[in-house]
């Protein structure tokens, strides 16, 4: 049997800030289909610039290193075309936009991707029938569908629209950046709920977070931490479990 | 001696016209001598008016950048070609004409009104079978068949004259339209005027409007401005609403690439009247809109909104002075500029609270982006207040689009150019959310998103 071919794989990754910081010092990871991973770390380790580098945002300078998605240099795509390509990032903090409603904001999304890969757009009805069955799963009103993007929505109603995205899009690799934050008890269920129903054997999730509440709930088959812009230890769900037990501060002298 | 006081004598030495015995600016002759062509036969109360205009423009020139309100335009190349009034052209290409009424008219008006270089055209005009109580009609029409309806406007004009090209206008207009609706009178569709530019003759074309709203009475109109070639539009229009009178006017500018578009508003609210006011300028070399708004009567509502959208080399200009000489009223504006390209707007806003106008409650936003590094957008809000008891607000703000948006819009596949747009329209769109009835707003946010569309390729 051949190992499956990696659906993410990250080699040596440098990336700094404009002021020549350096956040990522040599990041290693590969991500196979159907695996979920957790990339958990204390504040300041590097969690999220890892997530704004694989999904483009603008603002760091790769200074080494490799990242090959699905056969190709992730790199050297724009932000868009990552997202086409089938990346998607739910967002620590959703990004309110006034007077772009939420329903046009979706199908402009869908029809972008769907164009990209050869297939129709979806008409006002095809679109309103598959959003109504995403809707459910994620306790979400229709009224939302209605509002700008993400104006006026509390926390947690944030939290969801970002994962009932990822359900209208069906991404191959969803990055999940702090999507436990913010949400009480109830909410993280919800979310949880949301995330396992897209577990796929053709679709790769990674997880970052601080703490390893959402682990509870979204049980991952790896665990890494991160730690000064470097993975100093990977495990199974185990590790998670006994980060929350002795912190991270012992996470080197273990390693 | 202070040396802006001009001495008598040397006034004396500044050259005199043929026929007129006062002083001429020199870029006011070639008008002048247009004025002595003009066929006559007009009424005398008319022919005043007229004189009394011409001899405001003569006196003043054009409009010097060095008076407030038109800092902020470039006229030059209007004031080194003189585009003279177009007279009657009578042979306009008819079949182009209903082409261009296909693309530019609302396709559901009940009633609509169209002037072709600046001059009623009744045979693409559609105004019969209005209710009783209104009259639509083109102005030179109304001044032969129903002067009783316009002459007040002109013997005793409720503004003062100094603007230079109302007095232009005056003195020059050869039409317009009327628009009377009697008291408690209701019209629940927009009535549609459309002025075209035929692009046979260079010239200018001064249109002279008037909308008088009876006490309680309701009514709205949606006024498009197009054409084809190089032309200067002088366009005056004066609202007189009564007690209680309700009325929306919406100003639609598409001109040509080449055209100067000077729009001038006038109203006169009475009390508990309610004007809604949107002008959306998004087509033209050179455009200008300034609305002054009397609030006479206590309680009046008065929303002006509008939006500019700007590339190439364009420049626009949105004046608006709101004057509360009465208690208890409320204004409402909300602008929004956009400029790509080397294109340069400007918004000035200027609001009055008279000593009297107590419990006047105000509110003034100015919002502009600014989409390349050689446009620019000025904007400037001037709060005058002699009132003690009253609430007045404004805010301005120049920037770019939002960063944070755009990668948000980016990371769900939507394409660069496609998520700057989506923000853009999201920006200018909030000025026609509250405009009614649906099919016109509709219609206004399609030939947004037509100009926005060409706006993305030009960036």
């Amino acid at each position: 049997m051949t190992a499956p071919r990696p659906m993410l794989e990250i080699r040596n990754l440098h990336a700094r800030l404009a002021d020549g910081r350096e956040i990522l010092r040599g990041i290693n990871l590969t991500v196979n289909a159907g695996e979920v991973h957790a990339i958990m770390g204390p504040n300041g380790s590097g969690k999220s610039t890892l997530a704004a580098v694989l999904t483009g945002r603008e603002g760091y300078e790769i200074s080494a290193g490799t990242v090959t998605y699905l056969d190709r240099s992730l790199l050297a795509m724009p932000a868009d075309e990552r997202a086409r390509e089938g990346l998607f990032l739910a967002f620590q903090y959703p990004v309110e936009i006034p007077g772009v409603n939420n329903m046009y904001f979706l199908r402009a999304a869908i029809n972008a991707q769907r164009r990209h890969r050869g297939e129709p757009e979806l008409d006002a009805g095809q679109f309103l029938r598959a959003v109504r069955a995403k809707l459910k799963l994620l306790d979400i009103g229709e009224d939302l569908l209605q509002r700008a993007v993400n104006v006026g929505f509390s926390g947690g109603e944030k939290k969801r629209n970002e994962i009932f995205q990822m359900a209208m899009l069906e991404p191959r690799l969803a990055i999940l950046d702090e999507t436990d934050s913010g949400l009480d008890i109830d909410a993280l269920r919800v979310v949880a709920r949301g995330v396992n129903e897209q577990r796929a054997p053709d679709r790769a999730i990674v997880m970052i977070t601080h703490y390893q509440r959402l682990l509870g709930y979204v049980e991952p088959d790896h665990v890494h931490v991160l730690q000064d812009g470097q993975i100093v230890e990977s495990g199974d769900k185990d590790l998670a479990v006994e980060l929350e037990r002795r912190g991270y501060g012992a996470v080197g002298d273990a390693a | 001696m202070a040396l802006s006081v001009m001495p008598r004598e040397l006034r004396r030495t500044t050259p005199m016209s043929a026929v007129v015995d006062f002083p001429v600016k020199p870029e006011a002759r070639p008008y002048l001598d247009a004025y002595g062509r003009r066929p006559s036969g007009e009424p005398e109360w008319l022919g005043a008016h007229r004189r009394r205009g011409l001899t405001r423009f003569a006196e003043h020139g054009f409009p010097n950048r060095r008076s407030e309100a038109w800092r902020y335009i470039d006229l030059r190349a209007l004031e080194e070609k003189p585009l003279l009034p177009v007279g009657p052209t009578g042979d306009a290409d008819d079949t182009a004409l209903r082409q261009r009424l296909v693309e530019e008219a609302l396709s559901e008006a009940a009633y609509r009104l169209v002037l072709v270089d600046g001059r009623y055209a009744p045979g693409l005009s559609r105004v019969e079978g209005l209710p009783s109580g209104v009259w639509l009609g083109g102005m030179a029409t109304t001044i032969a068949e129903r002067p009783d309806l316009v002459r007040a406007a002109f013997e005793a004009p409720r503004f003062d004259a100094e603007r230079p090209f109302t007095a232009l206008n005056a003195a020059f207009f050869g039409d317009g339209f009327v628009l009377d609706i009697a008291p408690g009178i209701a019209l629940d569709r927009p009535i549609e005027i459309v002025h075209l530019a035929s692009g046979g003759t260079e010239g200018s074309l001064h249109t002279r409007n008037l909308v008088s709203a009876g006490a309680g009475s309701r009514g709205s109109i949606l006024e498009t401005f197009a054409g084809d070639g190089r032309y200067w539009r002088n366009d005056v229009i004066e609202l007189q609403l009564a007690a209680g009178a309700e009325f929306g006017r919406v100003a639609l500018v598409e001109e040509s690439a080449d055209a100067f578009h000077i729009g001038e508003l006038l109203a006169v609210l009475g009390p508990a009247a309610r004007l809604a006011s949107l002008v959306l300028l998004l087509g033209g070399r050179t455009m200008r809109h300034e609305a002054t708004i009397r609030s006479d009567g206590e309680r009046t509502h008065c929303a002006l909104r509008g939006a500019f959208v700007l590339s190439e080399r364009q420049e626009a200009n949105i004046v608006t002075v709101v004057d509360h000489a009465a208690p208890a009223g409320e204004t409402r504006e909300v602008f929004k500029g956009v400029a790509a390209g080397r294109a340069h707007g400007a918004f000035q806003g200027r609001i009055i609270v008279r000593p009297d106008a107590q419990k006047v409650d105000a509110h003034q936003l100015s919002q502009n982006l600014v989409l390349s590094p050689r446009a620019a957008i000025d904007t400037k809000p001037e709060l005058e207040i002699y009132a003690d008891d009253v609430k007045c607000s404004h805010g301005a703000a120049v920037g770019d689009l939002d960063e944070a948006a755009l990668f948000y819009l980016r990371t769900r596949g939507i394409a660069h150019q496609e998520a700057r747009r989506m923000l853009i329209e999201a920006f200018v769109q909030e000025v026609i959310e509250s405009v009614g009835p649906a099919p016109l707003r509709e219609h206004l946010l399609a030939r947004l998103a037509c100009r926005l569309s060409m706006l993305e390729e030009e960036v």
